[in-house]
């Protein structure tokens, strides 16, 4: 479960104690013996002598405190703990804050771990009406760019260091000089952002300089959903799409699970309905269509794979099924134009058609208006509206496009250009030329999180706040005003957005503090102060959400958008399409190495983009993945084994990049998937040499999609790195899935698999301790996880949630590709059935703290464990490094530390130097001293940082364990009850699961939610045949397919792989369970 | 000594007399003389540059240490799922080889093979120099040497925090194992020394010999009651060593029996680890003395017929690992566990089945060439074969280890295993340390034990007809 605030202190007034009767009289006498004699050392700075001792002596341990005190930098506002402290600050104990991370257009509710001063770890703020505590791998990582030694750091005008004060003169001097003119000249380019006090600032602003000009740029732009909401309703309105309310989910290329904005709730959303109690539950159908391979697409029951330029023919299609009687004009033209599976679609639309309201339509954000607006009429006509999507209005700024400030720009209107955020010069559309535009502003300002690619030719340059330094405001999904506090002082007097705007306004509060709270009191007035802080406490404003609007469709608008609408491209011709990256966004995240080193969900690469192409594609262009392998060949591709991908060249118009090739199953035919955000040209250490740059091809008319590409190999080849390269499951019952109708039938299938149920076993063969010994075994406590499959999307948070919790450093691409990643949870990712059109299952794979562990039995040393919860725990100090453990795990899950990845530098994204690299120069190379200390602010004291030799694992994040118990102890005083209640705590990847995918517990409180999924029949153990009794259990995968649609299989494609190669017919033939036969578990 | 009387004794037929064991019927003197001249005459011409190349190469291996220790074991090749790698290879390699020289000083001089007494000391000097560098590996193998070593880790020590090594992983029966091992061969082979050192230092010219010689010599004399407890000792010793011969190699295969991987989970290990490690350790036997007898010219000590009774105990253990790799397949699908089933099929025909494939080309089809009597009567041919043998041994313990640990239950975890630059040069170097070992035992000590060559040459048979005492005394 989540950590729950306590409630919000109530202010205390104490009484006031004087010292003496003058005092409280406040007389000039009483001051004056105060200022005399209180301060004992204050005569002597008469004296020379002792002063020039006491300045010497003062700035001495200045300079110690101030290499020692980097750490302790508080903000000097007053800002609110989240939790009671009862006696003032306690050293050691961290503090929770709740704040949020704005993203573009949303929020994220936060609830941010301090320790000693400095934000260690973020977790989702559970309180939040949207949220249960779940985040996404985005926020999960960015608390390390916090501490990114390659961040802004100075101020600069011309690239020369300037102090922060004649930054603020200079944008004195800029606020003046526009008074004149009433801001003729003066252009903004904003990134998108839901802050209602950047919205009431830029208001203020144009009031005071009414010709200002304001642009907003995102190179993943989402607008297209507000464009199309207030086309089709004719009112600007956002739409909130309540997929717990869904039974049957409609795609079109909407991955709404993973790369649409605020992913989180709809996972939570999503997964709701995928919960299974008893075979009788009902679930959720999610239908997807799309033509790149998405998170949603892995989690669809019927995927359809078709070319993205198809999509808006095919819903023309669809809507022509279900809005039979409608007068859309246009409709049938573009639904002529689509070849495809017809009976894919009319089955679709009957099956959306029979569950009218509870059915739902997302349309993804590349995809055109016109798929948009079908997406609103086809919601419309099933009455979902109210149901499983509802729209609030939103307010709609008047606000221009980059290519309107391009125009701008060479017509020579803007003089001064104030830039926010973003990276335009690496990300702006490729036909703008925005570089040379740029450079035709007189003066450009720009606030930057980095000195990158943008920051050149800038007049000022100005260093962002991370939004952890940051006193801010936002509104999440829903509309909640949520709160953003700062955890730390800037470190590197990095400023805000909103104190920018408000210097340049020339207002009189540029303190962003007293910004919001300004605007705070315009949303609510009423009882401030008191209000004000319960805000900050809880981190949002109560009932501040958006209230649904009911909106009624205007269908002659859509018709007008849909005779707009392009038909798709030709069969033979080539499609790109661009899309976010899982693990860099648009490139802000270049320089992150957790998510540089978080594995694609889909393609496990990690550290770079790749060129991606189906097999059938792949082979008639007769391009090479691995040498001597066939592309549609998951099995040998092995690190090592081969030669490399081939690089090829893609032209489009013109304009060519080059990358290394990839051969996705279930891509589209004749398309080429691009990811953004890589192939930087000036970025930190960490992004640098990461990938090709992608935006070189993609124009403002098209930035999601464009016909016409061309390949070409240029014969060079390069390995591409990735965790997993073997993509199939070779028949083994790992993933255990079935389909609902087999598991109504049989609701146990899942234990029924594998060798367990067939031979009768004669016990384990590493006996548990517990067993010759059960008074060492705790009767308090059993700790034991469950993970649903069903629910688990494959996001990825948990991953790198983990990495955060316990410390795990990253290795850069060399050692990835030499197999020496450290992520102690990963996400197997197997593919099933037929290569061009596979299917796909997920699983979290992370330590199974067997109770017989065969880790246990082989270690020399004692090193790795039992403790007397039933946690399979390492011992650091003990380990010497033999590696058997790792040999002997069945499941993999031991990382070695192979070099001292903490205190060495890294070639990060370079693999050329390889065996010469800075980790392979051991003690001869150091960690830059600012990196070093930097990331080491980030570590959780609670966690050992592990040396090099030293094996390492999931331990069930037993700091948060150990802290649990204790502070039940200290509760339970006397009364002896130690038994941690359920909810107190949970580990780290099970509390960032937006899904609640992974529960975590305790196994002997009979009505935990973890002893309770335990006792479902779809529990299984993976590898449970070898009897050593892992603690970690999952649920059996249950797909939802339609036996109407043309591509139903009675059997989920593992399972028949399964059966396949246990030569055996569907219904398993032995009853007996393994289990029964070994020794007993220990509990 | 006026009169000698002489025994007539019959010969034995011709068809049934053995070949002696010392041809040309040299007498005492002339083994003596021979033997102790390797040591004590001129360098011979080729012994520098060998000594030379060997121990630049063991250098090598000690700077590939330095570097290791210093910078982590990501030097090596190593990595997730393959945990264990070439270390362990060489490892179980050397101390495989190692099992020759206690087998024919031990088990073949309890079952009285008087064959033995040419070849023992130089296979005792070479089992122990493979036991030496044989522990190098785990040694240096682990992460965190310097608690490695630490007594209360993996040496057993009463500490303050009461915690011992754990007993039940094979790991530390693998410490026991080859420490006692090591340990008692060394004994074994100084004992059988003691009197050879003496006959060095009665024969020593200069002070420095006599001295080193005579402090290692114990004060032997050749006295009869030297004799009779030297006699005692040897046979105790052989005693004590012969189990060990079994053990060792059987606790080493615990290192992978004991695990759950598959292919390494088997019971078949310790019977064909030990078969393994006798047929690799009389390949590297041959490797060395092939050579050395014509390099040292002793052909007359080391005859065709001691390399031919070595040719058949190759032919003889090579058959059992043929037999014991038949019978893990066997067993892989007779068994039908699929994970089981996987690895074996997976070792011959998965990535790695280049390893596998030579690994039964050197093992399995080159003993066979034994069977006729021209292979093992050509030196170079056998020499050759020797090589192969060893090649082979090196590319099981390869196969076992590599092949089962690259793909094993999960196949989200599968790799490939590369070994770096520093793997290659340590192996290498290893042999670097075994040479130079070697080389300088045969320029220092005998590399023949003199007293029991005499022992079983015709003339110490009082029965043979050109044996009894004649009128020579050494």
């Amino acid at each position: 479960m989540k950590t729950i605030p306590p409630i919000c202190p109530e202010p205390k007034v104490g009484p006031k104690y004087w010292r003496s009767l003058d005092q409280l009289a406040d007389t000039p006498e009483f001051n004056e013996w105060v200022e005399r004699e209180f301060p004992s050392g204050a005569s002597e700075f008469n004296d020379p002598v002792s002063r020039r001792h006491f300045v010497k002596i003062m700035s001495a341990s200045f300079l110690l405190g101030g290499l020692g005190l980097a750490g302790c930098r508080r903000p000097e506002e007053h800002i609110l703990p989240f939790s009671k402290m009862p006696e003032g600050y306690v050293h050691g104990v961290a503090q929770y804050y709740a704040t949020a991370r704005p993203t573009r257009g949303s929020a994220v509710p936060l609830l941010v771990k301090s320790h000693d001063g400095r934000p260690t770890k973020i977790e989702g703020n559970p309180n939040h009406p949207s949220s249960n505590g779940g985040t996404d791998a985005f926020t999960q990582a960015s608390i390390l760019n916090l501490y990114d030694p390659d961040r802004a750091m100075r101020f600069t005008k011309s690239g020369s260091e300037k102090s922060s004060a004649d930054a603020f003169d200079a944008l004195a001097d800029i606020s003046k000089k526009f008074q004149a003119t009433g801001g003729e000249g003066l252009s903004f380019l904003l990134e998108q952002s839901s802050s209602p006090s950047r919205e009431r600032l830029q208001k203020v602003i144009s009031e005071k300089f009414p010709k200002v000009r304001w642009f907003i740029y995102e190179p993943v732009d989402l607008n297209v959903e507000r464009q199309a909401s207030a086309i089709a309703f004719g009112q600007p309105v956002a739409a909130e799409y309540r997929l717990e309310n869904a039974k049957r989910i409609l795609s079109l290329d909407c991955d709404f699970l993973g790369a649409e904005e605020n992913a989180f709730r709809s996972i939570r959303g999503f997964a709701k309905g995928r919960k299974l109690e008893t075979p009788n539950d009902e679930m959720n159908r999610l239908y997807v269509v799309e033509g790149i391979f998405s998170i949603t697409g892995m989690n669809a029951d019927h995927r359809l794979r078709i070319r993205p330029t198809q999509i808006p023919a095919l819903a023309a299609r669809l809507a022509s099924e279900i809005l039979k009687g409608s007068n859309l004009t246009g409709l049938s033209d573009l639904a002529g134009s689509f070849k495809g599976d017809e009976k894919w679609i009319s089955e679709t639309a009957k099956d959306l058609l029979a569950h009218g309201k509870n059915s739902v339509v997302l349309a993804g954000h590349r995809q055109p208006l016109a798929v948009h607006l079908l997406a609103h009429a086809l919601n419309d006509a099933l009455g979902s509206a109210g149901n499983s999507v509802v729209y609030h209005s939103i307010s709609q700024a008047n606000q221009g496009s980059i290519k309107e400030l391009t125009t701008a720009l060479n017509a020579n209107e803007v003089d001064t250009l104030i830039v926010v955020g973003g990276n335009q010069t690496y990300t702006a559309p490729a036909d703008l030329d925005w570089s040379s535009a740029v450079a035709k502003a007189k003066a450009i300002v720009r606030l930057g999180y980095y000195e990158d690619e943008s920051s050149v030719g800038a007049t000022w340059h100005l260093p962002a706040a991370h939004f952890l330094e940051s006193w801010g405001d936002a509104r999440t999904a829903d509309g909640t005003f949520v709160s953003i506090q700062p955890l730390i002082e800037p470190l590197f007097n990095g400023v805000t957005e909103l104190e920018v705007l408000a210097r340049i306004g020339g207002l009189n509060t540029t303190r962003p503090l007293d910004i919001i709270r300004e605007t705070f009191q315009t949303i609510s007035p009423t009882n401030f102060e008191e209000g004000w802080k319960k805000f900050l406490h809880d981190g949002y404003l109560e009932k501040s959400a958006a209230q649904p609007v009911a909106a009624k469709i205007n269908f002659g608008a859509i018709s007008q958008e849909l005779s707009r609408a392009k038909s798709p491209a030709a069969a033979s011709e080539l499609d790109i399409v661009f899309h976010r990256d899982y693990s860099v966004d648009d490139g802000r995240y270049n320089n992150n190495g957790w998510l540089q080193e978080m594995p694609d969900p889909i393609t496990k690469v990690v550290w770079e983009n790749v060129i991606m192409v189906s097999p059938a594609t792949a082979k008639s262009l007769d391009l090479r993945v691995l040498k001597n392998r066939k592309p549609d060949d998951l099995k040998n591709n092995d690190r090592g084994v081969v030669a490399g991908n081939d690089i090829v060249e893609v032209e489009l118009n013109g304009r060519k990049v080059q990358g290394a090739v990839w051969v996705q199953p279930g891509l589209a035919d004749n398309t080429v998937a691009l990811a953004l955000g890589y192939g930087r040209t000036k970025t930190g250490r960490v992004g640098t040499g990461a990938g090709y740059n992608a935006y070189l091809l993609r124009t403002s008319d098209s930035p999601w999609f464009a016909s016409g590409a061309k390949i070409r190999k240029t014969g060079e080849m390069r390995r591409v790195v990735s965790t997993q390269e073997h993509g199939s499951m070779e028949g083994r019952p790992i993933i255990r899935e079935g389909n609902l109708e087999q598991f109504k039938a049989k609701p146990d299938f899942a234990r029924n698999m594998d060798l367990e149920a067939h031979t009768p076993n004669a016990g384990p063969i590493y006996k548990h301790p517990y067993n010759s010994s059960p008074e060492l075994k705790s009767k308090v406590h059993q700790w034991g996880m469950s993970i649903d499959m069903n629910s688990c999307v494959a996001c990825n948070a948990c991953v790198v949630a983990c990495q955060s919790e316990n410390n795990i450093p990253i290795v850069g691409k060399d050692q990835v590709e030499r197999g020496r990643e450290m992520h102690w949870m990963r996400i197997d990712r197997y593919y099933a059935g037929d290569v061009s059109d596979p299917q796909v299952a997920n699983q979290p794979m992370l330590c199974q703290h067997c109770e017989s562990a065969p880790c246990e039995t082989v270690c020399p040393v004692n090193a790795t464990v039992h403790d007397e919860e039933g946690i399979n725990v390492m011992a650091y100090n003990r380990c010497v490094g033999t590696r058997y453990c790792s040999n002997n795990c069945a499941w993999k899950v031991r990382r070695f530390n192979f070099f001292d990845f903490n205190k060495r530098p890294n070639n990060f994204a370079d693999t050329s130097k390889g065996a010469f690299g800075k980790l392979y120069q051991g003690p001869l190379a150091k960690k830059e001293p600012l990196e070093y200390d930097m990331i080491k602010m980030l570590k959780n004291p609670d966690v050992t940082v592990r040396m090099r030799g030293v094996m390492e694992k999931c331990s069930f994040c037993i700091q948060r364990i150990e802290g649990a118990k204790i502070s039940q102890k200290v509760k339970a005083g006397a009364s002896g009850d130690v038994a941690v209640p359920e909810g107190t705590f949970t580990t780290a990847c099970a509390q960032v699961c937006p899904a609640e995918a992974i529960v975590f517990g305790n196994l002997l409180d009979e009505n935990s939610r973890v002893s309770k999924l335990k006792k479902q029949e779809r529990d299984y153990a993976v590898l449970g045949f070898l009897d050593t009794k892992p603690r970690l259990t999952y649920l059996a995968r249950i797909r939802n397919p339609n036996p109407l649609m043309p591509d139903h299989k009675e059997y989920p494609a593992s399972f028949e792989e399964y059966e396949k190669s246990n030569g055996e017919s569907g219904e398993p033939k032995h009853e007996m369970n393994g289990a029964a036969h070994g020794e007993k578990g220990a509990i | 000594m006026s009169e000698v009387t002489t025994v007539k004794v019959q010969a034995p037929p011709p068809e049934l007399a053995r070949q002696p064991l010392v041809l040309n019927n040299h007498s005492f003197a002339w083994i003596s003389d021979k033997i102790s001249g390797l040591v004590e005459g001129k360098t011979q011409k080729w012994w520098w540059p060998a000594f030379i190349i060997s121990a630049s190469v063991m250098l090598m291996m000690f700077s590939c240490i330095a570097y290791l220790i210093s910078t982590g074991v990501g030097v090596w090749g190593l990595n997730q799922p393959v945990g264990w790698a070439w270390d362990i290879t060489n490892f179980v390699f050397w101390i495989g080889i190692g099992h020759a020289g206690t087998l024919i000083s031990a088990i073949l001089f309890l079952l009285r093979q008087k064959w033995r007494t040419s070849i023992n000391r130089a296979a005792e000097a070479m089992t122990l120099f493979a036991v030496v560098c044989a522990g190098i590996f785990p040694v240096i193998h682990t992460g965190r040497i310097w608690f490695a070593l630490y007594p209360g880790f993996l040496i057993p020590f009463p500490n303050s925090n009461s915690i011992w090594p754990q007993f039940r992983s094979p790991l530390l029966w693998d410490v026991f194992a080859v420490s006692t091992y090591g340990t008692v061969s060394l004994l074994f082979w100084y004992v059988g020394l003691v009197p050879d050192l003496a006959t060095l230092r009665d024969r020593a010219i200069t002070k420095g010999r006599k001295f080193f010689y005579g402090l290692f010599a114990l004060g032997w004399t050749g006295s009869n009651r030297h004799w009779s407890n030297y006699e005692k000792a040897y046979l105790i010793l052989a005693g004590v060593s012969t189990p060990l011969v079994l053990s060792v190699h059987s606790i080493v295969s615990f290192d992978f029996a004991v695990s759950q991987v598959p292919g390494w989970h088997t019971t078949i290990f310790p019977p064909y680890f030990v078969a393994g490690a006798i047929f690799s350790g009389f390949g590297m036997v041959l490797t060395l003395l092939v050579p050395l007898r014509t390099l040292c010219k002793l052909e007359d000590v080391i005859t065709v017929r001691h390399v031919e009774l070595m040719c058949k105990v190759i032919l003889a253990t090579g058959s059992i690992v043929g037999y014991a790799y038949a019978m893990e397949f066997f067993i892989a699908w007779y068994g039908g566990n699929p994970y089981e089933k996987y690895a074996f099929m997976n070792r011959a025909f998965g990535p790695y089945w280049w390893a596998y494939w030579t690994m039964i080309s050197c093992n399995v089809i080159s003993p066979h060439l034994f069977w006729f009597k021209w292979c093992r009567t050509r030196m170079w041919f056998v020499f050759l074969v020797s090589i192969v043998v060893n090649i082979g041994m090196w590319f099981e313990r390869f196969v076992i280890i590599v092949t089962s640990l690259h793909r094993d239950y999960l196949p989200s975890s599968w790799s490939y295993f590369k070994p770096s630059w520093v793997d290659i040069c340590t192996f290498i170097g290893s042999f670097g340390l075994f040479c130079t070992l070697f080389l300088l035992f045969m320029r220092f000590l005998p590399m023949i034990a003199i007293a029991e060559v005499k022992g079983v040459t015709a003339q110490a048979d009082p029965h043979h007809p050109a044996g009894g005492a004649k009128g020579e005394h050494h």
